[in-house]
């Protein structure tokens, strides 16, 4: 058997796998263990899987998982959470649907504090869902929109994924990071429109019963400003202290994660063991997200070992298809491979092949950057690996909650990130305007 | 008819850094050649470069491991397991001449046997060498003596932090994707840094103002292979390979030489039309004497602490500082362990 | 923090004990949370006080991150928590019970072999790591020896390894899947 076909027989068992209940990490190591015996040897199999397992890990950005979902929990104890989500519901109480708008509205302001989208998804379900399911919304939109506008965690600066896209492509971190928010807005919008959409023309998708919000008393501006300030301080303290030049992208994450707790204390929400508690929950979050990273970053790895990425770049890229026939085919093979693999491997397993053909095919490569991360971003929310969906599956360890009905959640959001590409691939200035000024 | 022989090769980092891409163009077309003129053997490469198989921070145990069979060895980051190889990190400002250091490097590793024993304890054979091109100073400022870097912060992870002793300025922690958002933002007001670096990084952007400081050239790795696969190999094809790891060293020392000029003038044309533009200076020479002299002695600290641990970092110290003499160099500051 | 069968696996001497080593792991893990939270929060303060970079922070940080995950991982596995889906396995644990137990203890069992492997590897490391004096850090700047991070990655493996174990005989003997709880 060729490498190329032990890949394709390596992806096959793996989605048979997981249809069938085994965790996934643990069929990751599984399935990529096997895959290196084949391809190479046992001992070699052995010997990568135990190097993997730390050196995978072994990053400083990735400290900020942790931290942020310390930070994520305690605004949600401290009651921060809710607070917030009290303004923007009493400040678009007349929008039909507009907790949902206002979830995509935090998150597209909560993006420009952290790099990674599971941070986002972590927080927001804590955040966002009990407050919508208190308003009377269905579980599966509510959370399906905590993880749509997740992603837009590393559209907006700062973004680990820009930073993977701009070192493999030599593009400039600081532009690739500009290049970020007018799709950015241009996603949240999107957004905001489909949650209308759906509020007008599907409500029984959105709405588990009808309670008129626009019934409730707004807040007056002395309790607006006493439940908004403790956010604002946060914000205060993670953007201040990241564009004032005090931090760096990790110490924003430990400034925010301090700062949260000196919130919680002053508001002594941290009693009769629940900060213990909190850390518990941190550790248990952190672990199941970077637990299947690990696995992730294996079967990536046995995959690249195997050829099939290069296989598949030979027969889709080469072959009479044209810029944007490659493009579409690009994307394509890039939401495909989001169904099962994390996002960093796949920039890592299809930038070495896409990029020089990218260029052949004189493309802008900072818009091809956006159009990458958003399409590779679509993967966050597919099954059957859709990390942010499991991200706010763990957060908010509800039994009754299924999967299933966070992914369908989702979809209409995914249908959103495809218009989104479509626009972005018809108007390139919406990525290149403000990184090229 | 021909055999053929499959084998993979790797690296951490993408074909678009220079050397990476010269195994593609010197190593791997060079040993093609080779065998292609007796065409007994030939070569099938699986390529994993770009980070595929591995990350920066595994680049010896995935060679050393067998998840690659030919791999770059990034020696700069794996200082507790290849110790006597970073003997140029604590030897800053000896030269700015990377044939010449290379060539002290292999000469190193041919003759001090625990040298060599520290890359083959780890189940691999060096094929060619690996070095940077010059550390150079790009910053928000101007700098036009040691007295301005007084109270500056400045990116120098690791050893380079130990660069800046005695100067005043205070070494930041971070990496090449960290630079520009760091030096944009104000958690560092420059870098010490590479010309092949700083370019494609676009770190001019935000630190225009350049002083060729030449700090000096650093020993980085090593292109090697798994001594397994070696042993596996016909002869034939090792002796090729051994030729084409020779070819590459001399041929990326070479290049180091060249290209880093052609790119500093890239630098300066990019930064051209940006407000402030790209400004190039040579720091003075007396200046230059005035920052090694300052400096502690990161030599012979360095020289003690490996022989205490029972290794001859006095030797390799005292070698590699007489390697470099013989071969025409004149470092300012005669570095040497006691 | 637990599912429905989750509960019982505490039950019996066996899962008592191993559910005090997981805890007590999880226990180290949370105040290396705690710690590294610290050392961030320090490094900044004094980058912005002194103007210079703690040494060895990102290096320690990235190691501490490694020790979190592992040291947490037995805890996690208990509580049921890595991810998977439910379609097919919960729908099989109410039609036919035993034949979802069965194949709940083989996921169990491919768990406690992979990270038996994974954990092997990781004896070989800390041994070199122990004898070889390796270090993180800069030699001359500071180092911090290895072998405690590589201690706390085959401890969490090893407890890992055992809870796997148990879960696998606790279903076989209960005929009864692991369903509910954590990511279905
Ligand atoms: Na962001
Ligand atoms: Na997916």
């Amino acid at each position: 058997m060729s490498g190329v076909e032990i890949g394709l027989l390596a992806v096959a068992v793996l989605l048979l796998l997981i249809l069938i209940g085994m965790p996934i990490g643990v069929a990751m190591l599984a399935v990529s263990f096997g895959g290196v015996s084949f391809i190479r040897n046992e001992g070699v199999a052995f010997r990568m899987a135990g190097s993997v397992a730390r050196d995978s890990l072994q990053e400083y950005l990735f400290a900020v998982v942790p931290l942020f979902v310390l930070m994520g929990l305690l605004v949600t104890i401290s009651g921060v959470g809710k607070d917030t989500f009290d303004v923007f519901q009493s400040a678009l109480r007349r929008v039909r649907a507009g907790l949902g708008m206002a979830t995509v509205g935090a998150n597209a302001v909560f993006a420009s504090i952290t790099g990674i989208s599971i941070a986002s998804a972590s927080v927001f379900s804590r955040v966002a869902v009990p407050e919508m399911v208190r308003h009377g919304y269905q579980k599966g939109f509510a959370t399906g929109v905590v993880a749509g506008s997740s992603v837009l965690g590393m559209l907006i600066p700062p973004s680990l994924l820009m930073i993977v896209y701009a070192v493999q492509a030599e593009e400039s971190v600081g532009r690739m990071f500009l290049s970020g928010i007018g799709p950015g807005i241009l996603l949240s919008v999107l957004f905001a429109l489909t949650i209308y959409l759906m509020a007008r023309f599907r409500p029984q998708m959105v709405f588990a019963e009808v309670k008129q919000a626009a019934d409730l008393p707004g807040l007056g501006l002395a309790e607006t400003l006493r439940k908004g300030a403790p956010i604002l301080a946060l914000m205060g303290l993670v953007l201040g202290g990241l564009y004032g030049g005090f931090l760096n992208p990790t110490e924003a994450g430990a400034a925010g994660a301090a700062g949260a707790l000196v919130i919680a204390i002053l508001r002594r929400s941290l009693g009769q063991g629940r900060l213990w508690h909190i850390l518990v929950e941190t550790g248990q979050i952190t672990v199941s997200v970077l637990f299947l990273v690990m696995a992730a970053t294996f079967f990536s790895r046995m995959l690249a070992m195997s050829g099939l990425p290069a296989a598949l770049g030979d027969v889709l890229l080469s072959g009479p298809v044209g810029p944007w026939g490659f493009l579409i085919l690009y994307l394509a093979v890039v939401i495909l491979l989001g169904c099962i693999i994390d996002s960093i491997s796949i920039m890592l397993i299809l930038l070495p092949i896409a990029i020089p053909v990218a260029q052949a095919a004189g493309f802008d490569m900072i818009w091809f950057g956006v159009m990458t991360v958003v399409a590779v971003e679509i993967g966050l929310l597919t099954p059957p690996f859709g990390l942010s969906v499991f991200t706010i599956k763990s957060a908010m360890n509800d039994p009754d909650l299924k999967v299933g009905t966070i992914f369908r959640g989702t979809m209409p959001f995914v249908l959103a990130m495809l218009a989104a590409l479509v626009i972005l691939a018809i108007f390139p200035a919406i990525s290149t305007w403000l990184a090229r000024l | 008819a021909q055999e053929n022989i499959d084998l993979t090769i790797a690296s951490s980092h993408p074909t678009a850094i220079p050397w990476v891409g010269m195994m593609q163009t010197h190593f791997m077309a060079e040993t093609d050649r080779l065998l292609a003129e007796t065409g007994t053997y030939k070569i099938t490469w699986n390529e994993a470069f770009g980070g595929a198989l591995y990350k920066a921070n595994a680049t010896l145990s995935s060679v050393e491991e067998g998840v690659t069979d030919i791999g770059w060895v990034f020696s700069l980051l794996e200082g507790a397991e290849l110790p006597l190889s970073q003997v140029s990190s604590y030897a800053p400002f000896a030269t700015n001449n990377p044939p010449v250091q290379l060539a002290v490097m292999q000469e190193l590793i041919d003759t001090v046997p625990e040298l060599k024993a520290e890359w083959e304890g780890h189940n691999l054979v060096v094929l060619g060498l690996t070095g940077t091109d010059s550390y150079d100073l790009y910053a928000k400022k101007p700098i036009a003596s040691l007295a301005d870097l007084n109270g500056m912060k400045i990116s120098a992870p690791g050893v380079l932090g130990t660069w800046l002793s005695g100067t005043g300025a205070n070494p930041v922690d971070g990496s090449l994707t960290t630079y520009y958002t760091d030096i944009q933002t104000g958690v560092s007001d420059g870098v010490l840094s590479l010309a092949l670096g700083v370019f494609p990084a676009k770190i001019y952007e935000v630190a225009p103002y350049v002083t060729k400081v030449q700090m000096g050239t650093a020993f980085s790795g090593a292109i090697a292979i798994n001594k397994d696969s070696w042993d596996a190999l016909p002869a034939e094809v090792q002796e090729a390979m051994k030729k084409a790891g020779a070819y590459y060293t001399e041929a990326h020392g070479k290049d180091l030489l060249e290209r880093p000029v052609a790119v500093m003038q890239k630098i300066v044309e990019a930064g051209a039309t940006q407000t402030p533009p790209v400004a190039v200076a040579d720091l003075p020479q007396d200046q230059r004497e005035a920052w090694v002299n300052v400096l502690p002695d990161l030599a012979g600290t360095w020289a003690k602490d490996m022989d205490a641990k029972g290794l001859p970092g006095s030797t390799v110290m005292n070698a590699y500082m007489a390697g470099l003499k013989a071969r025409g160099e004149s470092p300012i500051r005669d570095w040497k362990a006691e | 923090m637990t599912g429905p069968s989750g509960a019982a696996l505490q039950e019996g001497p066996v899962g008592r004990v191993l559910a005090k080593a997981g805890d007590g792991l999880a226990a180290v893990s949370t105040l290396l949370i705690a710690v590294l939270m610290l050392i961030i929060c320090a490094d900044a303060v004094a980058r912005n006080t002194m103007g210079a970079s703690l040494p060895l922070v990102s290096e320690l940080g990235a190691a501490l991150l490694v020790a979190i995950v592992y040291l947490a991982l037995a805890t996690t596995v208990r509580a049921n928590r890595l991810a998977r889906t439910d379609m097919v396995l919960g729908a099989l644990a109410r039609s036919r019970p035993r034949v979802a137990a069965v194949l709940s203890a083989v996921y169990d069992l491919v768990g406690a072999a992979m990270l038996a492997l994974v954990g092997w590897a990781g004896v070989l490391t800390l041994a070199r790591e122990y004898q070889g004096d390796l270090y993180i850090g800069i030699q001359g700047v500071l180092t911090f020896p290895s072998w405690p991070f590589g201690l706390a990655f085959v401890l969490g493996l090893g407890v890992a390894v055992l809870q796997f174990l148990y879960q696998a005989w606790a279903a076989l003997r209960q005929g009864q899947a692991r369903t509910g709880g954590g990511l279905e």
